[in-house]
């Protein structure tokens, strides 16, 4: 992937040599526009992560405690944990790193036009199934129609739905008589297949993160012969085999030979499922049941790293606990009472009595500081005087009765919601707390009128906002839905210049903090444990694991 | 004796099908809410009604309510949404884990509970009852949900002696249930203790005994043949209530020993509103109730003869 096909590149290489943009934003830019990682951080002057690790111990079990659901549908999923199973024996077309700089997987390079609508993705070519046969764009294809298909049910449609997807209008009359409408891909050419290793996706409109998107975790590649569905026996591309599986309990893969890729180095991996308490966890590893944790909650962290066995590690990241409003429904559908919310919270405070360093001021716009397309915006700063103007202009002189859903665990997420409960009442916003079991409140987080849940890290900002924010995505919770804001997102998610994509992101978040649906007081760094024999461990920004790269020592 | 167990078998029929008519009435009156838990909140509405149609929800209550039961009775409980197996494969393999638990709860509370008791009752008022009795009050003033806790800070994070949770990933390991099966024994163990103790001296002030010690039956005699056998009775009708307790109410050393058992898993189904797990919990949970309050009844009237249940 040496070519440097899109024009902008040379002027991503100049900005950086004249100090006018940092290494952080050119790394990720040029990356995506099909620069190699390997040439970016040549280039920056930086050592690439990525580099192959010499002298990798051999065999083994690798035993990492997290949950174990069912895995029938992989490109349904809405928790990571289910896709880290998946991932062990599916690739991605591409991967993420843990520096957030998109790499080639299954696809060996990409191109994308100038205007960023036409993405040509070059399959490998060493790629076979795990049963026999090679990796296709036919494969590609199949996938990529998969998840797109509004039946299946895949987040990836909210993802790519801005430039994949159009609406059409059906002989099917609704209630009022108006024509029923279906999506699907906004062109028959939209996923083109060039040769048997080549496939071109033909956008509507501009959008950069494509290989983001591709890595987005329910997109595995499932061998079409399985038809999307995901069981003992099923066929993969991956570095190992799920060999047993009970929901509840664990999975265990096996080693698979021949693997195209870096790895895997240890026999046998097993994901042990020590249920949402975070008690059995730390009990579990040090008592050397479990090699790793995959996510590990903030307050076990002090203990663990008094274990002299463990290795900690941590990652600043775009990850947040959100309080939204739905934006449709009284009181919230008033834009001054979503704003009362906002202005009555001191970020800072929240912080220092929940996270502490383990997390950062956030700024009720959900775009990550340490993310490239992130716009600095004056410091947001509580106003009680004004919040409570504004709940009087709303019609709540005497303030406001609430009531605010969240789960039980994460621990820091009940923490949060009590902070902040705190500071309402500051204002004469009276909230009640309804602390629910995990498992109940993620069956319904979507449909609470006002509720509390941690959005998980995505490399840029306009992946999330793509995914919590448009309207009518399956994920937007908050139901939010503003013409301007959504014109806004395409526009930045299709500006390849960094300065205006910036200025773009700054209007975004401006709307974010005047009109949004959040409260968004801390952004969370995320912690994975592993013991110290465990060799290449790292922990994901996006709380993903990738067994291949890791090894156990005797 | 064949009459009160025919009574008592109509009567644990009668109970379970109150609990089922209860149970269906919980679970399935609202086939919307049906369909919302077997396929999930992100279903839409057609696919939910194509469902309904499909599993006969749109049939009369009572015609759905005998098809309902006829399944139960065959086995055929349906599939569990979460654990997506069905449902009759996941009960049994949580309840012989409870099973496996119960085993080695009783062979050990058992033994040591009685002992205690009968040593405390038959020497009364010595130093040896009251240091007995001091440490069966102590170790039942401590619920499970702290013992749990001081049991693994000793014996986990501090001696690094015994591995801190039991989920049985690598098969049955012996040293993987020793520590939940300690705190459920010293919750357990003073209550029974003291109740064996409590009867054994009832027994023992009664004029039977009096007389066989007066007649010159050595004494070891007079306690294993002629006091213990009644003084059990009340601590045998307790220790068959524990299986109850065992089979639902151990969820907190379940779960904190991350013990894959029945316990838990009502609390999963629970949770996450897996309905046909849900059901047949419950059912289950029902059926284990009355056929053991039906066998303590029994046992009851072999261990006392006198006894008889009109």
């Amino acid at each position: 992937m040496s070519s440097e096909s899109h024009p902008y590149i040379p002027v991503l290489r100049s900005n950086l040599a004249e100090g006018k943009i940092d290494r952080r934003e050119f790394l990720r830019t040029s990356t995506l526009l099909g620069l190699s990682a390997t040439a970016a951080y040549a280039f920056a002057g930086v050592p690439n992560p990525a580099r192959a690790q010499a002298n990798m111990p051999k065999g083994g079990r690798l035993r990492i405690s997290m949950r174990v659901y069912d895995l029938k549908s992989p490109h349904r999923f809405n928790a990571t944990s289910a896709s880290n199973i998946v991932r062990q024996t599916n690739d991605f077309l591409t991967v993420t790193g843990a520096d957030n700089v998109t790499r080639p997987g299954l696809i060996e390079k990409w191109e994308v036009s100038p205007d960023l609508k036409t993405w040509t993705l070059h399959v490998r070519k060493n790629v076979k199934w795990r049963k026999g046969g090679d990796f296709t764009a036919d494969d590609v294809i199949w996938n990529l129609k998969h998840v797109l298909d509004p039946a299946t049910g895949s987040s990836m449609l909210g993802l790519m739905r801005s430039y994949m997807i159009s609406e059409f209008e059906t002989a099917e009359k609704d209630d009022k008589g108006n024509p029923k409408k279906v999506s699907r891909l906004w062109d028959a050419n939209a996923l083109q297949k060039v040769d048997s290793h080549t496939v071109r996706l033909n956008c509507k409109a501009a959008q950069l993160a494509v290989p983001e998107h591709l890595f987005h975790y329910p997109n595995s590649m499932l061998h079409p012969a399985d038809g999307g569905e995901y069981k003992l026996g099923s066929d993969g591309t991956g570095p190992f085999e799920l060999v047993e599986l009970e929901v509840g309990k664990k999975a265990v893969l096996r080693a698979r030979q021949g693997y195209w890729g870096k790895g895997p180095y240890v026999d046998t991996v097993e994901f042990i499922d020590l249920g949402d308490d975070p008690g059995p966890q730390l009990a579990a590893f040090a008592s050397r049941q479990v090699d790793g944790i995959q996510l590990i909650s903030t307050d076990l962290v002090p203990s663990l790293r008094n274990l002299p066995h463990a290795a900690v590690y941590e990652q600043t990241t775009a990850g947040a606990g959100v309080a939204r409003v739905h934006y449709d429904k009284p009181p919230f559908n008033d834009k001054r009472v979503r704003q009362a919310l906002r202005l009555a919270i001191d970020c800072q405070k929240i912080l220092d009595v929940t996270m502490r360093d383990a997390g950062s001021v956030g700024e009720h716009h959900h775009v990550g500081p340490t993310l490239p397309d992130y716009a600095k915006l004056p410091p947001y700063k509580q106003d009680i005087a004004k919040a409570k103007q504004l709940l009087a202009e709303a019609g709540h002189p005497n303030g406001l009765d609430l009531t605010i859903s969240c789960r039980k665990e994460p621990s820091q997420e009940p923490q949060l919601v009590q902070a902040l409960v705190e500071q309402w009442k500051a204002v004469g916003i009276r909230v009640t707390v309804n602390i629910m079991p995990t498992a109940e409140y993620n069956r319904i987080w979507t449909e609470v009128p006002f509720g509390f849940i941690g959005w998980a890290h995505r490399p840029l900002g306009i992946m999330t906002l793509g995914l919590a924010y448009r309207s009518g995505q399956s994920w937007n919770e908050s139901r939010y839905s503003n013409p301007e804001f959504d014109r806004l997102l395409s526009e930045a998610e299709g500006t390849v210049d960094l300065e205006k994509r910036k200025a773009v992101m700054a209007k975004l978040e401006a709307i974010m903090q005047d009109d949004g649906p959040i409260i968004q007081p801390v952004w969370n760094k995320m912690y994975q444990v592993f013991d110290k024999k465990v060799k290449g461990a790292y922990a994901h920004p996006s709380q993903l694991v990738m067994c291949n790269e890791f090894a156990v020592e005797a | 004796m064949p009459r009160i167990v025919f009574r008592r078998l109509v009567y644990l029929i009668a109970t379970m099908l109150a609990a089922s008519l209860i149970l269906f009435g919980l679970f399935e009156l609202s086939p919307e809410s049906v369909a919302v838990d077997a396929l999930g909140q992100f279903s839409t509405q057609e696919q939910r009604m194509l469902w309904l149609e499909q599993n006969g929800y749109f049939e009369p209550a009572y015609v759905r309510y005998f098809a309902w039961l006829g399944k139960f009775v065959t086995g055929d409980l349906g599939m569990s949404r979460v654990f997506n197996a069905p449902v009759a494969k996941v009960l049994v393999d949580r309840l012989s884990a409870t099973g496996i638990l119960a085993l080695f709860f009783f062979a050990t509370l058992i033994p040591i509970s009685l002992t205690l008791g009968v040593i405390a009752g038959i020497q009364r008022g010595t130093l040896v009852d009251r240091a007995i009795t001091l440490f069966c009050v102590i170790t039942t003033s401590i619920p499970p949900f702290a013992s749990t806790v001081l049991l693994s800070t000793i014996f986990v994070f501090s001696l690094h002696l015994l591995p801190g949770t039991s989920g049985m990933i690598d098969g049955f390991s012996f040293r993987e249930l020793i520590m939940p099966v300690t705190a459920l024994v010293l919750y357990d163990l003073g209550y029974v203790a003291r109740m064996t103790r409590a009867s054994m001296i009832d027994v023992m002030a009664r004029p039977y005994i009096r007389t066989a010690v007066l007649k010159g039956v050595p004494y070891p005699v007079v306690i294993l043949r002629h006091a213990l056998r009644n003084a059990l009775i009340a601590p045998f009708t307790v220790i068959m209530l524990h299986v109850n307790w065992l089979i639902g109410g151990v969820i907190v050393v379940e779960l904190f020993f991350a013990y894959k058992g029945f316990g838990s898993l009502i609390l999963e189904a629970t949770l996450s509103r897996d309905l046909f797990l849900l059901e047949a919990c419950t059912m289950t949970a029902v059926v284990i109730a009355v056929a053991t309050q039906s066998l303590a009844d029994i046992a009851y009237t072999f261990l006392n003869p006198r006894i008889r249940f009109k």
